[in-house]
């Protein structure tokens, strides 16, 4: 039973559609928890006794770090599925994936700066975590433009699976050195607020966030990744309904 | 309500972020749909050109 | 059209058995590459080039110099074996060796496993050699030398490795020096990491193995998996 759900998911077709029918769901339940998410974090939350409202900041900048590497993973996963059995659907997953992935990737770099100046009084400091986030966001840039250099759709999505694959065994192997390097410099740290220590008026709004942006990958990968199988079925009989509205 | 806006001093820094958030999920969406669109148009043109040879 | 009159002769086929293909194949890279002299000295010379600029731009004090000697060797080796990464695949890929080695039926990942280590041999082993050179002119202590020419030979062998996976995916790519750099510099930053790191203790004349010892599980992650994803980069990119 399982093996035909799983069959059935290869089928450009049967995705397509699956993807029209979804999307209205993850869209709206996304914006529901986002704004849920900020007015608990902009308005209910109490100001943190140590950075004042500045910590508020967290509920936009961990959500969109948290989709640079779940949207890097999914890239990585699908692009290995795709590359090994030859799935087209999947090589269209990871390219919906990578604009998705790299913009958020920015957002997080960009707030991450803005919430260390209070703390560093500069805009960039050599922190770990946004180091790597920037070595991330390299990867997505490397990614992208493998995609765009290659002209044979079919060669672009293999090479730049086996890349994504290659980068994602890489990402734990940067993140570690980057830590390692930090260390041994003692350079300032931002963003210590731990999860365990937070009151549950300032983690709930956290996790609408998380949940919210989680939702609202889904939703944006459900159209892009319509876009994506469209560009890849040229010569496909169902196209004709599903282009005729 | 000035004193939610100021955000203890740090409005700038904290309202940029909250703006430069909105201004990413706006631009994914707007380029999701174009992307789709403009597929949708390309795909409906390869069968018009195929429908006109057959 | 007279450096590939050999290579006709010298493709293994199927009666061999890869390791010796292997070998046949990095015997004939490096007999090849001793035809063009002039072009294995290129990445050195960019490299002392590069070493030099640094000075130049920040002070002839070696007191300064001394602090900025590991950063700025390992920049300007990453950036040398970037250059010399040329060298690797585009002579083979363009007279069609490359195409013969992926029909003769050998296994793709050792013949291009032995082209990698024939490329270290031809650019990474006389980095590790220039390496303290560079150094000293940076006033790095004589006693340091043993480690950076350590840290630099095993750096260059994954620097080597890394490079290779992009080079062979950039392959069908014209003008593909700024795209390979984009690839491959992100992936080579743990190397340039622990590396300086090792050539920093070795300066400073305290223990320099851990960091050592990092570049070496770098080296041998590279090559257990790199001519693997080479090989299937390598078939992706001339199908």
């Amino acid at each position: 039973m399982a093996w035909t759900w799983f069959h059935r998911l290869g089928s450009p077709p049967y995705v397509y559609g699956l993807a029209v029918r979804l999307t209205p769901w993850f869209a709206w339940s996304a914006a529901l928890c986002i704004v849920a998410g900020c007015f608990g974090g902009l308005v209910l939350a109490p100001a943190d006794y140590q950075q004042g409202d500045d910590f508020r900041i967290i509920y936009v900048h961990a959500p969109s770090a948290w989709m640079s590497l779940m949207v890097y993973t999914t890239m990585a996963i699908s692009a290995a599925v795709g590359l090994i059995w030859r799935i087209k659907v999947c090589h269209a997953v990871a390219a919906a994936c990578a604009p998705i992935g790299a913009s958020f990737t920015l957002e997080a770099l960009v707030t991450g700066s803005l919430w260390g100046y209070r703390m560093w009084g500069t805009y960039w400091e050599w922190d770990p975590r946004l180091t790597s986030e920037l070595i991330l966001f390299f990867l997505y840039l490397g990614y992208m433009g493998l995609r765009s250099s290659i002209d044979d759709a079919q060669r672009a999505d293999r090479a730049s699976a086996v890349l994504a694959v290659v980068g994602v065994v890489n990402v734990p192997i940067i993140h570690f050195s980057v830590m390692w390097w930090n260390s041994l410099h003692q350079a300032p740290s931002v963003m210590q607020l731990a999860a365990p220590t937070m009151p549950a008026s300032m983690l709930t709004p956290l996790l609408l966030m998380l949940l919210g942006f989680t939702l609202m990958f889904a939703a944006l990968l459900l159209v892009r990744l319509r876009g994506e199988i469209l560009s890849r079925e040229r010569s496909a009989n169902w196209i004709r309904e599903a282009v005729a509205s | 309500m000035s004193e939610f806006l100021n955000m203890g001093g740090y409005a700038v820094y904290v309202w940029s972020s909250y703006g430069l958030c909105a201004i990413v999920i706006a631009w994914n969406i707007i380029g999701a749909r174009r992307l789709l669109a403009r597929s949708r148009e390309e795909a409906r043109r390869k069968l018009a050109m195929r429908g006109e040879e057959a | 059209m007279s450096t590939s009159a050999t290579s006709v002769i010298e493709i293994p086929g199927n009666g061999t058995s890869a390791l010796e293909a292997a070998r046949l194949t990095l015997a004939r890279d490096i007999r090849l590459a001793f035809r063009k002299r002039g072009q294995l000295v290129q990445p050195l010379a960019f490299f002392a080039i590069v070493t030099t600029l640094f000075p130049l731009g920040i002070s002839p004090e070696l007191s300064r110099l001394r602090d900025v000697a590991p950063g700025v060797l390992w920049v300007a080796a990453l950036l040398s074996s970037l250059l010399a990464l040329e060298f690797l695949f585009r002579d083979d890929a363009q007279d069609g060796t490359l195409e013969q080695h992926v029909l003769s039926g050998q296994s793709l990942t050792w013949l291009l496993f032995a082209k990698t280590v024939a490329h270290w041999l031809l650019t990474g082993l006389p980095l590790a050699v220039m390496a303290p050179l560079a150094a000293l002119s940076l006033g790095v202590p004589v006693a340091a030398v043993g480690g950076i020419v350590a840290s630099v030979a095993i750096g260059s062998v994954a620097l080597s490795l890394i490079g290779s996976v992009g080079a062979a995916l950039t392959l069908g790519v014209k003008r593909s020096g700024a795209l390979l750099s984009l690839l491959t510099l992100p992936l080579s930053m743990p190397v340039l990491i622990f590396g300086a790191r090792a050539t920093e203790l070795a300066i400073k004349g305290e223990g320099f193995a851990p960091p050592l010892y990092l570049l070496g599980a770098l080296a041998v992650l590279g090559i257990t998996l790199a001519p693997l994803a080479a090989a299937a980069a390598v078939r992706i990119s001339l199908e």
